[in-house]
């Protein structure tokens, strides 16, 4: 019966629920965890890669890290196909704001404005929707730092840390319990990749499965987008005892 | 310059090219075009000729007592005098006057259509609409046609819940708050009788004498106005219409005939 | 003859506009305020045709609020001024608008700023500047007596020697001005420079 309610995104099923956003929120839960953690000077996203295949020409660029403007940076989770039709929308919506006012655009109002799609294809016409959730991390001259988190139904909301993706759940209670106001940037690292290690299915923890990305500003002031390589990443991983360097000595 | 229109007619190759009968019916029909060539120039021309001048005097004016408006009522056609009789002062709804200069179709129309459009507001909102907003109302649609050959100079005066209230409005989509205004051809001789003889705190009375005169000095001087000069008084009751007198007759009230002196005078021949 | 002009001073920007509205020869009225206060911290000064003046300086205005309203930030006066050039270019090859604004704000970071827009959407960031006219005569006397971080009593004396050296030299000069200013504290109108008082002015009600 309830066949009738959960093929069309736009139908309310009687208890007043829309399957169809529902799955799609199922399906991120199978994707790669990503977490971001605000810390004073700067924002934390890491990301687990799934890396299927040895054989996978590992590309050089990020597989879950995307700079949206000068000032913003994400971390997907969910369908990348999805995700690279609303990545495109958002660096369009962040350069025609520079176009129509000539300063970058404030960080919320990108991630409305990207919900705001999201949100019509939960609404309109026998479309499906996005596959995706997002983990925003910016910098505007209004609210200093921000992280936000937005799901496939485009509800959206500012987070001190969250995560998204596979045990999500796990481990945003870990980020509970561990988080503190008033973190570096330096120790929002070393969170993120201790929660990460500890919700991953995979039993160790390597550079090749991780990626690690970083909002902060220079000592210049300007805004700075920064990702870790995999080496420097596996010397923090080391330095922070998530992983054994036994591996490497072998 | 005449159009041939004969490449459309398909049946006529079919006659032959002698038939008694059908001569003059199967002639190819044709018509003639307008002798004007330069067309943009045209139009600019015509605009013209109905947007500046405005053959009309209207004037409206804020007092202690309310607002009075006043106008002739003569309507031209270039040099021809079309109408003596025209009301210049429509009655948009009991508390509110407008005033026509311009086209008179123009004018009526949008005059109506405003009377709709403030009886909807009366409806919908339980109280009478502002001048203000009433104007605004005029002055947005007049902005939306600007540049197609509108004419209209109008005033929207009336009596809201704030007092008093006068608005300009043109056809460019301008809107003028103000407390004394004067439209039309004659408008500059009748500002010269107004702003003299203005004062805030005049008796209705006064006023009404005021426009009046004001009307009368402007149809005297401008060719284009004149017949009857009508005096209305929008108060806290509403309008009412306070006099409508002949210019002509006005002409001897305000200027009594007097014995001038006579150059030459006639002898009377005796015993004839 | 319109005449629009305006500085920045030190920690303020003052704008002044003639008040009258002319229709062929003659004046409707003497009493026209052509400066409109955009937000808490900005001031648009408009010289052009009146129906275009009011409506595209409203319509500015209107979506200056909603950004506003939907976004819970004001625009800084750089993005407002920048946002009205783009307006007005869309318009230019349309339907265009025969303004030229000059538009005065204040800002927390970057303290007061003055943005010269003529009617084909050029875009300047002035200390000095002035449309109508009355440029003629002001651009050069605020050539001649500006210098940065004037001070208010200095700057409103330039303003005045501006008004009085267009009321004496100009062809049909107005006779009245409205002076408003914009500093730390807000956008506020300043004062009256009137030489013909309108009698008809209804006691505010």
């Amino acid at each position: 019966m309830s066949r009738r309610y959960d093929s069309r995104t736009t139908i309310f099923s009687p208890e007043g629920r829309l399957y169809q956003v529902e799955y799609a929120m199922e399906a991120i839960g199978n994707a790669g965890t990503a977490i971001g953690i605000l810390s004073k000077d700067g924002v934390v996203l890491v990301g687990e890669k799934k890396v299927t295949s040895k054989l996978l020409q590992t590309s050089t660029s990020t597989e879950k890290m995307y700079k949206i403007d000068d000032h913003v940076a994400c971390a997907v989770a969910g369908i990348m196909s999805d995700a690279n039709i609303l990545i495109n929308t958002a660096r369009v919506q962040a350069q025609r704001y520079t176009f129509s006012y000539q300063e970058p655009m404030p960080v919320e109002q990108l991630v409305q404005s990207l919900c705001d799609t999201k949100q019509g294809y939960t609404q309109f016409g026998g479309l499906r929707p996005f596959g995706v959730s997002f983990l925003f991390a910016g910098w505007d001259k209004n609210f200093g730092f921000q992280l936000y988190m937005s799901d496939p139904s485009g509800n959206y909301g500012g987070w001190k840390a969250a995560a998204i993706g596979a045990n999500n759940q796990a481990a945003q209670s870990m980020l509970k319990q561990d988080y503190k106001d008033d973190l570096t940037r330096e120790e929002a690292v070393q969170l993120a990749l201790k929660v990460l290690s500890k919700t991953m299915d995979s039993t160790s923890l390597t550079s090749e499965k991780l990626e690690l990305a970083e909002v902060f500003l220079s000592p210049s002031g300007n805004v700075k987008y920064q990702v870790c390589s995999p080496d420097s990443l596996s010397k923090l991983l080391v330095k922070f005892g998530v992983t054994q360097p036994a591996a490497e000595a072998s | 310059m005449k159009l041939d229109t004969s490449g459309l007619e398909s049946i006529a190759p079919l006659f032959g090219a002698s038939n008694e009968l059908l001569d003059g019916l199967s002639t190819a029909p044709a018509f003639d075009l307008p002798s004007n060539v330069d067309l943009d120039g045209f139009l600019k021309e015509t605009i013209q000729m109905v947007k500046p001048a405005k053959g009309t005097t209207t004037l409206a004016f804020i007092f202690k007592e309310g607002v009075i408006v006043a106008a002739d009522s003569r309507a031209s056609m270039g040099g021809y005098i079309s109408s003596q009789s025209v009301k210049k002062i429509i009655e948009i709804n009991p508390y509110m006057l407008g005033t026509m200069a311009g086209g008179a179709a123009d004018c009526q129309f949008w005059h109506r259509n405003l009377g709709i459009k403030c009886r909807l507001h009366e409806l919908a909102n339980k109280r009478r609409i502002s001048v203000t907003g009433a104007s605004k109302l005029l002055a947005n649609i007049l902005y939306s046609y600007r540049g197609m050959g509108l004419s209209v100079g109008t005033m929207i005066a009336g009596w809201d819940e704030t007092g008093p209230g006068l608005y300009y409005v043109d056809n460019d989509g301008g809107r003028l708050k103000g407390a004394r205004f004067s439209v039309g051809s004659g408008s500059p001789y009748a500002y010269g009788v107004l702003d003299d003889g203005y004062r805030y705190d005049m008796s209705i009375e006064e006023a009404a004498e005021l426009a009046r005169r004001a009307i009368y000095h402007a149809t005297f001087r401008d060719g284009a106005s004149g017949g009857v000069a009508s005096v209305y008084y929008v108060g806290p009751s509403g309008w009412k219409k306070l006099s409508g007198d002949d210019v002509g007759e006005l002409h001897y009230h305000y200027y009594p005939v007097t014995a001038g002196t006579v150059e030459q005078e006639m002898v009377e021949v005796t015993g004839a | 003859m319109e005449c629009v002009f305006g500085l920045v001073g030190n920690g303020f920007a003052v704008v002044a506009a003639d008040t009258s509205a002319v229709h062929s020869i003659l004046v409707h009225k003497s009493n026209e305020d052509k400066i409109m206060a955009l937000d808490s911290h900005k001031l648009i000064a408009a010289s052009g045709e009146s129906g275009d003046r009011v409506q595209f300086t409203e319509y500015i205005q209107k979506n200056v609020a909603l950004y506003q309203f939907r976004n819970g930030i004001p625009l800084t006066t750089a993005a407002a001024a920048n946002f009205t050039r783009g307006e007005l270019a869309t318009a230019l090859r349309k339907n265009p608008y025969f303004v030229n604004i000059l538009l005065a704000g204040y800002d927390k970071e970057t303290g007061p700023s003055l943005y010269y827009i003529d009617y084909i959407s050029t875009l300047h960031k002035v200390d000095k500047g002035a449309f109508g006219y009355g440029s003629f005569f002001s651009l050069s006397l605020m050539d001649r007596h500006y210098h940065s971080g004037m001070s208010l009593e200095e700057a409103i004396d330039l303003v005045d020697k501006c008004i009085l050296e267009i009321r004496s030299r100009l062809v049909m000069a107005p006779p009245n001005f409205v002076i408003k200013i914009v500093d730390k504290d807000g956008a506020r109108h300043f004062a009256w420079r009137e030489s013909i008082k309108d009698d008809s002015v209804v006691p505010s009600a």
